[in-house]
């Protein structure tokens, strides 16, 4: 009993960020370089994203543990699945894959708590995409996203300035709003982010200034 | 479902299976606890018209599934000179605990008479509404388990309501529901009364529809929104009916009308 | 001499705070003899009130309350160059039932003082009435306007009073005086007061603190600080639940406050979407 409690507890461990933006022809993907365990910060150069194939990056959150073993069990899949069929899955059929993974898991005796951001692009047409997948494996296709206490800072920012057809660096320049948002206003520190951006030469990882001290009015 | 049976301990017969002594969450006997209120059901309605404010409330008094009274008013006449009430010119409609009610309505009526005897005047509705409000806060750490309407015509002669929380916070709306239906009431009254949902037919379509004009009710209209609201509230919940009381005040002074509701 | 010790030994302000009260009081107060709003209150008779109001008034600890006490709202307050700005929104909720749509929650303490309200509903309203009753009295006693930062300090000392016993608010005081210029003071019931060029108060806060933060510079014009300030309203209402109905908006200058309106959310969210393209998570037809 409380175990159990302790581990519900954890996934609401809001303090990490995961953020997501789509664009005109890629997918941007940022999470929180903080890996925290009580009141320690373990490492401040965690990544917490997996690339699954070409055209697909999924960043994670939640339980110790639980998180890298989920990401990569679906990695591993992901990969499987491209070598033998010589082709990837497009990332809404991964993003539909990993929802039936953490459904089932979430009926068994000892579940993922897990809380997903999965990005992509379809190599063909270069839409991208970006799909929302909480702990209890609900999934929603979004045009932005964010999990955590990130949700609460960033979602009114990007309602107002997320159009569909913005360029790369455009989406850039959104993302810093919302992390010098988070700067601003959370009360700890998550040691800058790891961005990430899904185009259709693959994923690539995108310099970001960590260091950019941001005080409130 | 869960009303199937009868709670009377007197009546024999198929009834819950667990004993009735309070028992916690956890299966242990409850110690005595302060428990000072208790919930008489009931709802009431009121609407402000151009030159005329209508204050509602059915008769019936419960407690539980028993039904105590099917006729314990609600509507009370607040400031006349006399016990009669005659020459009253403001309504209050209390809903909740029926004895809070009662002493707020006691308290309220010696404080207006009070201010028309030293003051040779009634009070005005808004004066009484602000009055109201302190009232109830006053007892802010200890609340009357109320929720209060107040109904007359302000000083320009138009129809006023003013509503209230518990603990005394206020507001003057066009129309108000309040008790147990209030619930089940205050959506019918949001598309009667303040035309929410309603478009201008023909007007266009999806974004191009028009708001259908707001205009205050004529007092028949009013009249008859009142009995609809408190025949639908009876037939969906069960601690409405009996009787509905229904007060008007106009210039001319307070009309008092006495309807029949389903008893079942 | 010990009487006389005790009634001096306490602090100023307790000298017209009395929490309890007897019969004999009501009474007279009944009878007009007391001043009114006498900070009088009646006290359930039993040894810890505070826990009993909590479980007969608090929805978060106890969601059986049979008291709901109105909650839940966005306001916001920021200092700029013209003046300041002061939205909120106007949903009160009792539990997850909406109370009203059309609440008022900023409050004209007087032609140049400004109180927000968040927290519940009757407290606000209760104290910053108070609260005008005290600048008012200043004004008199002292032949000018009183302060903001004094009559922030009122209210601050006055809810500190009465930490623990329950009373919920989160209010801002904005008002421009000749000593201070523009001034923004933000109070809430923990006694926490403090100045500030830009708060938001209430379940939305964040997400207007989002909209707001991001381009809110001291230099803007009128016309832009008023367009954010109703768009950070806006954009809580959209994320937040316990938020909504129409859009209050307030501008305090030099002269004293002005009402700029009191808009409904709908059309606004609608426009702000079909014309700016924002909100792009919303689908636009509506089939």
């Amino acid at each position: 009993m409380t175990a159990n409690n302790t581990r519900t507890a954890s996934v609401h461990d809001y303090k990490e960020v995961l953020l997501g933006i789509t664009g005109k022809d890629f997918t941007l993907i940022a999470a929180s370089k903080a890996a925290m365990r009580g009141a320690t910060v373990l490492k401040a150069t965690d990544d917490k994203t997996r690339q699954l194939n070409k055209h697909t990056l999924m960043a994670f959150s939640g339980e110790a543990g639980d998180t890298v073993q989920f990401a990569e069990y679906i990695q591993a899949n992901s990969q499987l699945y491209t070598m033998r069929n010589e082709t990837d899955l497009l990332p809404s059929a991964v993003a539909h894959f990993v929802r039936g993974e953490l459904a089932s898991s979430l009926r068994s005796r000892k579940p993922y708590n897990v809380n997903l951001l999965l990005g992509g692009l379809d190599p063909i047409t270069h839409k991208p995409a970006l799909y929302w997948i909480d702990y209890l494996a609900a999934l929603a296709p979004v045009p932005y996203a964010a999990h955590g206490y990130a949700q609460y800072y960033c979602l009114s920012i990007l309602d107002k300035h997320h159009h569909p057809d913005i360029t790369l660096v455009q989406g850039i320049k959104i993302l810093n709003m919302c992390t010098d948002e988070l700067k601003r206003r959370m009360p700890i520190d998550f040691k800058g982010m790891t961005v990430k951006a899904v185009t259709k030469d693959g994923v690539i990882d995108i310099e970001f200034d960590d260091d950019k001290i941001v005080k409130s009015a | 479902m869960a009303a199937m049976f009868s709670q009377n301990p007197v009546m024999n017969g198929p009834n819950y299976s667990f004993s009735d002594a309070p028992r916690t969450a956890n299966g242990e006997f409850r110690e005595h606890r302060f428990n000072p209120y208790s919930d008489n059901g009931g709802s009431t309605l009121a609407i402000a018209g151009a030159d005329f404010t209508i204050v509602a409330g059915d008769t019936r008094s419960t407690s539980g599934y028993s039904i105590n009274s099917r006729y314990t008013p609600k509507v009370f006449k607040i400031g006349g000179t006399t016990s009669s009430q005659d020459d009253a010119t403001i309504l209050l409609s209390v809903v909740g605990f029926a004895a809070d009610g009662e002493a707020l309505r006691d308290r309220l009526d010696a404080i207006c008479k009070i201010y028309r005897y030293r003051h040779g005047k009634p009070m005005s509705v808004t004066a009484c509404a602000k009055r109201l409000s302190t009232i109830l806060y006053q007892k802010r750490f200890f609340p009357y388990y109320v929720h209060a309407i107040l109904g007359g015509l302000d000083e320009e002669g138009k129809g006023a309501v003013f509503s209230y929380d518990p603990v005394g916070s206020y507001e003057r709306e066009q129309c108000r529901a309040g008790g147990a239906a209030a619930s089940l009431i205050t959506p019918f009254l949001d598309n009667q009364v303040n035309f929410k949902n309603q478009y201008v037919p023909g007007s266009g379509t999806g974004h191009d529809l028009k708001e259908r004009e707001v205009v205050p009710l004529v007092r028949r209209d009013a009249e008859i929104l009142v009995k609809d609201a408190f025949d639908g509230a009876v037939e969906r919940h069960i601690e409405v009916g009996d009787g509905l009381q229904m007060m008007t005040i106009t210039k001319d002074g307070i009309e008092e009308v006495l309807l029949p509701l389903k008893r079942d | 001499m010990d009487s006389l010790v005790s009634r001096y030994s306490r602090p100023a302000y307790e000298e017209n705070e009395v929490a309890f009260r007897d019969e004999e009081q009501q009474d007279l107060e009944l009878m007009g003899a007391a001043p009114p709003l006498s900070l009088k209150f009646a006290m359930p008779p039993i040894a810890q009130p505070s826990s009993w109001l909590r479980a007969a008034t608090d929805d978060r600890s106890n969601p059986d309350c049979p008291i709901k006490i109105a909650h839940g709202t966005t306001t916001l307050a920021f200092r700029f160059q013209g003046g300041i700005i002061v939205a909120t929104d106007s949903r009160a909720t009792a539990g997850n039932w909406i109370a009203s749509q059309t609440v008022k929650k900023v409050i004209e303490i007087n032609s140049v003082l400004l109180g927000t309200m968040a927290g519940g509903a009757a407290d606000c309203q209760y104290w910053l009435a108070w609260l005008g009753m005290q600048c008012r009295l200043h004004e008199l006693r002292h032949k000018r306007r009183i302060s903001v930062a004094a009559a922030s300090k009122i209210l601050a000392n006055l809810v500190y009073n009465y930490k623990g016993m329950g009373l919920s608010m989160g209010t801002m005081c904005a008002g421009v005086t000749k000593e201070e210029g523009p001034a923004l003071y933000y109070v809430d019931s923990d006694g926490t007061r403090l100045a500030g060029n830009l708060f938001c108060v209430g379940s939305g806060q964040t997400f207007a603190y989002g909209v707001l933060d991001a381009e809110y510079r001291y230099d803007l014009s009128d016309e832009e600080a008023v367009e954010l300030g109703r768009r950070s309203i806006l954009a809580a209402t959209h994320r937040d639940a316990y938020s909504g109905g129409f859009i209050n908006l307030y501008h305090v200058k030099e002269a004293g406050w002005v009402k700029l309106g009191f808009e409904d959310t709908n059309p606004i969210f609608w426009k702000t979407k079909l014309e700016k393209g924002e909100f792009t998570n919303v689908t636009a037809d509506l089939n």
